[in-house]
């Protein structure tokens, strides 16, 4: 409890030093949001075209498919604006030896490499995708219970995790191929497939992209919370796949850490 | 010219040095085709055709779409030229009779020689499981007009990173501005969705932007979603617009370097 608080207390202090960062930099923090909603924008324009030319995709309307959409970028948007920084900054720093710094730190390097900085761009732009879904379900005509809202965060939460295990998994690879630059887009690609709803895979492609690799049940998992709500099967998967993307991650980075040695001289 | 040929060579080597970067870029070029492969595959379900393209001829123009990037996207480029900038290395090209557009040119040919290469093996993999579904039309016209396309191409995506990676000389920070770029480019590039299935008005409004000429427009000769025509029209605006963008380099270069202070000695 005492060393839960001690990290509690090392992520808000830097948590307000990127404020007033951010705060201090308005142009930048300007321009990374628009950035952010830039992304959204063509996601949603990506689909608007799908569907004006066929009424569904895999059983799923515009607006259903716009939830899946939403919860899918408020995921990401919440990564972006909780870890990413750190876990990009994490990739090069090891190429460059400035890794040093983080393995200094009073606390695990992990979490002190991933935590380093809070981005407001996508903090507001989750915001932006919270609103897509808000809409999107009106235009449904759903009106999900109190409980079903909640479920749908702890879904998203466990979304987080299994966004930021897959990205610290990437991002690992620096310490054995050396330079991770361009590695990050591997994760953008796995994460496409967050987008598309779980009917449109079959075959082998269930199996890898539903089953192995949870990129699938990370997005769907709380849009259907939402579309159809509580499912049990559902919500186990998520969990599971949570607590063991996590595991790998955690065990991934640490032994690319053992391969660290230090540029410095 | 013998000074540009030892830089594309000092390119090609210090490319491959990362060519496992390369190589993880290709083996998540499946995942992205999955990804199209997937949602259009769902969209199709019940149709014939969509925009009067076939499934295949659409899979045909992504497949093309990633193809060309490997072989004449600019990936990095930017990045690179901001470091230069940043770090001072760019006083180096200032002391000698050496033309920087044209030096990054050639490392940028030589990086695309390695990608591409790397592009042609990860097509070679793929073509197995796609082969039924690659639809290429048989005119000879073709290869001659799309040829020069995507040579243009290449000039076009290069001058829009040389001149983004310039604006380190008034910017301390130029990855926002980058990847605002980037979004603009993904979409009225086509690489999201064909342009074509765009409404006719908006399609008409685009095809007369820079962006159209980074992916679409050589991929639209290749795979046959344009007519001779509507090709000799659009070789005549992309050389306009390559000619215009490799003019504001040089504008921008030469503003850039009133702002530059070579420091230290």
């Amino acid at each position: 409890m005492k060393t839960l608080a001690r990290y509690l207390q090392i992520w808000l202090a830097s948590a307000r030093y990127s404020l007033v960062r951010a705060t201090m930099f308005r142009g930048d923090l300007f321009i990374w949001a628009t950035v952010e909603l830039l992304w959204i924008t063509v996601n949603v324009i990506m689909v608007g075209v799908i569907y004006s030319h066929t009424p569904t995709v895999a059983g799923w309307t515009l607006y259903q498919m716009l939830i899946l959409v939403g919860t899918s970028m408020l995921i990401q948007r919440f990564l972006m604006g909780f870890f990413w920084s750190g876990i990009f900054e994490m990739g090069r720093n090891v190429r460059s030896g400035l890794f040093d710094f983080t393995l200094a730190q009073p606390g695990d390097p992990l979490f002190m490499a991933s935590t380093r900085k809070l981005e407001l761009d996508g903090l507001l732009n989750s915001l932006v995708a919270g609103a897509l879904v808000v809409y999107s379900a009106r235009k449904l005509g759903l009106h999900p219970g109190f409980l079903d809202i909640a479920r749908y965060g702890f879904m998203v939460a466990c979304g987080v995790v299994i966004h930021y295990s897959a990205l610290v998994m990437a991002m690992s690879l620096a310490f054995w191929i050396t330079s991770a630059q361009g590695v990050e887009g591997s994760y953008f690609t796995l994460m496409e497939f967050s987008r598309l709803p779980r009917q449109a895979f079959n075959g082998i492609a269930a199996v890898v992209f539903v089953w192995i690799l949870p990129v699938v049940v990370v997005s769907n998992a709380p849009a259907n919370e939402i579309l159809h709500g509580y499912n049990a099967g559902w919500m186990i998967g998520l969990c599971a796949a949570t607590a063991a993307w996590f595991t790998l991650a955690v065990v991934i980075f640490r032994s690319g850490l053992k391969r660290y040695t230090s540029a410095s001289s | 010219m013998l000074k540009y040929g030892q830089a594309f060579i000092i390119g090609l080597q210090s490319n491959l040095v990362y060519r496992w970067n390369f190589g993880v870029r290709s083996i998540f070029w499946f995942f992205h085709l999955a990804v199209v492969y997937i949602l259009w595959g769902a969209a199709y379900a019940g149709h014939a055709t969509i925009g009067s393209y076939t499934f295949a001829q659409t899979l045909t123009y992504f497949v093309v779409i990633f193809v060309l990037q490997f072989f004449i996207g600019a990936f990095n480029e930017d990045y690179q030229i901001s470091e230069d900038i940043r770090n001072g290395l760019i006083n180096q090209f200032l002391l000698k009779p050496i033309n920087y557009f044209a030096y990054r040119l050639s490392v940028f040919t030589a990086a695309r020689v390695v990608s591409g290469a790397f592009g042609v093996m990860a097509l070679l993999v793929a073509l197995p499981i796609f082969r039924g579904y690659i639809e290429l039309p048989h005119d000879s016209w073709r290869i001659y007009l799309g040829l020069p396309a995507m040579a243009l191409t290449a000039i076009i995506q290069f001058s829009i990173a040389y001149c983004f990676g310039l604006l380190a000389f008034w910017f301390l920070e130029i990855q926002g501005f980058v990847i605002l770029s980037m979004a603009v480019e993904t979409l009225l590039g086509g690489q999201v969705v064909p342009l074509d299935l765009l409404p006719p008005a908006v399609f008409n409004v685009v095809r007369f932007l820079p962006f159209f000429y980074q992916a679409y427009f050589p991929a639209a000769i290749f795979t046959g979603r344009q007519g001779l025509d509507f090709a000799l029209q659009g070789l005549a605006i992309q050389a306009f617009w390559a000619f215009i963008l490799v003019c504001l380099a040089e504008f921008v270069w030469k503003r850039g370097l009133r702002h530059h202070t070579a420091a230290g000695g």
